[in-house]
């Protein structure tokens, strides 16, 4: 199994050499993969706050450890796909991998992935904040 | 009031599908998702980024006047053409680009009613086509000044007691919700409103489907419940703009106010800047009252 670090290295490769039309299709993809919320899941929703309160778009996130494995469970708005293809990466990134390699979930990823100038400023200093926020969840989970 | 001030500044669902092929007319999708328009975009329409293309990259400010004609001629507009907009999130985005349009004068300029979520509703086609016009000619003159509020205007017109629209949500009229500092996206280090405005959020003016509300509901929800006089000068802001933008749309052309202006710098801006007035609390004057919403329309 690949480290964290190496599956963000497969993933940026995947989007380096496409035009920005192509990068937007790619994460469409990725967005298309992150798996709809089962049934704990969605009850989850309903008594827990775990909603990014501040993005303006509708985004859950669990990142949580079992026996000493990372996930990321997420749920985030169709209408939101830039999002949820993001959110669909962080998530094949860190699926089953140990919880010390939380650290290495990189702040620039979306430069990595030449997403940064596509996107804007605004939307990739969010999307930024969801790095660190999952990092920080992540590292601080028991 | 029956009808829209400007009633031919919106066109149907029905009438972009039927003009998506006319040679006088350019769709143009803006989106709060940049994915959006790659996923599926009305056919014969082109994408003009709010963020990417619409402002400068160095400067907080819009594109200067060659950067606007350059959009023009690359996306095949001239200065004749009718630019029709719409987007996702009840068209804001679609509404900002409108207004940054009229910045630079573009005579012609209408929203799709809807957007994208009335196109969906009504189950119309998406096109995945990468969509292209040969380049034309275009000349812009210097910006028009009468749509934009810059902020030492903003508080100019605040000491004079006239009207402003805060149409942000009421927890961040009222100071009570305000970024964290970790989160900077579209954080402001001060929370609350510019004394005296009125809490209208942007939600009140358009239907489930979004589509605008009708004429004799926005007069009610603005000018009657609001107090809002169309012979008045106003200004209207949010947190960056853009909902601000949807405002001014429909208090010039939907509801006919003569004098309307989106103060585009917003919360970003008057939060974060040293020594300008700010009130919290849920009315207008900052005081504890008696919680009367001015929302009732």
């Amino acid at each position: 199994m690949e480290t964290v670090n190496e599956r963000i290295d497969q993933i940026v490769e995947e989007f380096v050499d496409l035009d920005a039309r192509e990068k937007l299709e790619l994460l469409l993809d990725f967005a298309n993969r992150l798996p709809p919320l089962s049934a704990d899941y969605l009850a989850k929703k309903e008594n827990e706050d775990r909603r990014v309160h501040e993005c303006q778009t509708s985004v859950f996130l669990w990142p949580e450890i079992t026996d000493g494995s990372m996930h990321l469970v997420a749920e985030v708005a169709e209408e939101a796909p830039t999002v949820k293809g993001f959110v669909a990466i962080l998530s094949e990134a860190v699926a089953s991998r140990p919880q010390n390699e939380a650290q290495e979930l990189p702040d620039d990823l979306l430069e990595k992935m030449g997403l940064a100038d596509v996107l804007g400023m605004l939307r990739s200093r969010g999307l930024r904040a969801i790095v660190s926020r999952v990092r920080r969840e992540l590292v601080e989970a028991e | 009031m029956a009808e829209y001030a400007d009633p031919d500044v919106l066109v149907s669902t029905e009438w972009v599908a039927e003009h998506h092929g006319d040679p006088t007319v350019r769709i143009v999708e803006s989106n709060e998702d940049r994915a959006l328009y790659t996923q599926g975009h009305v056919p014969g329409a082109v994408e003009i980024d709010w963020q990417v293309d619409l402002q400068d990259q160095v400067v907080r400010d819009y594109v200067d006047r060659k950067g606007f004609e350059e959009i023009c001629r690359n996306n095949g507009i001239g200065n004749d053409t009718a630019v029709i907009f719409y987007g996702d999130k009840n068209n804001w985005w679609a509404c900002y680009a409108f207004w940054v349009f009229k910045l630079y004068g573009h005579p012609k300029c209408k929203i799709m009613n809807g957007g994208r979520k009335k196109w969906q509703l009504e189950g119309r086609t998406w096109s995945t086509d990468r969509t292209t016009y040969p380049k034309t000619t275009y000349s812009a003159p210097e910006q028009d000044g009468s749509v934009r509020a810059l902020r030492d205007e903003v508080l100019k017109h605040q000491k004079a007691g006239k009207n402003l629209v805060d149409v942000r949500s009421p927890e961040e009229y009222s100071g009570e919700r305000l970024h964290m500092p970790d989160y900077p996206n579209e954080g402001a280090l001060r929370g609350g409103h510019i004394p005296g405005a009125v809490n209208i959020p942007w939600p009140l003016s358009v239907n489930e489907d979004g589509t605008f509300k009708s004429a004799k509901e926005l007069e009610s929800l603005y000018c009657k419940a609001n107090h809002l006089q169309r012979r008045s000068p106003t200004i209207a802001y949010c947190r960056i703009g853009e909902r601000s933008s949807l405002t001014w749309f429909v208090l010039k052309y939907l509801l006919g106010f003569g004098n309307v202006r989106n103060y585009d710098g917003s919360w970003m801006e008057w939060g974060n800047c040293v020594g300008v007035p700010i009130i919290k609390g849920s009315l207008p004057s900052g005081e504890a009252g008696d919680d009367t919403t001015n929302q009732d329309s």
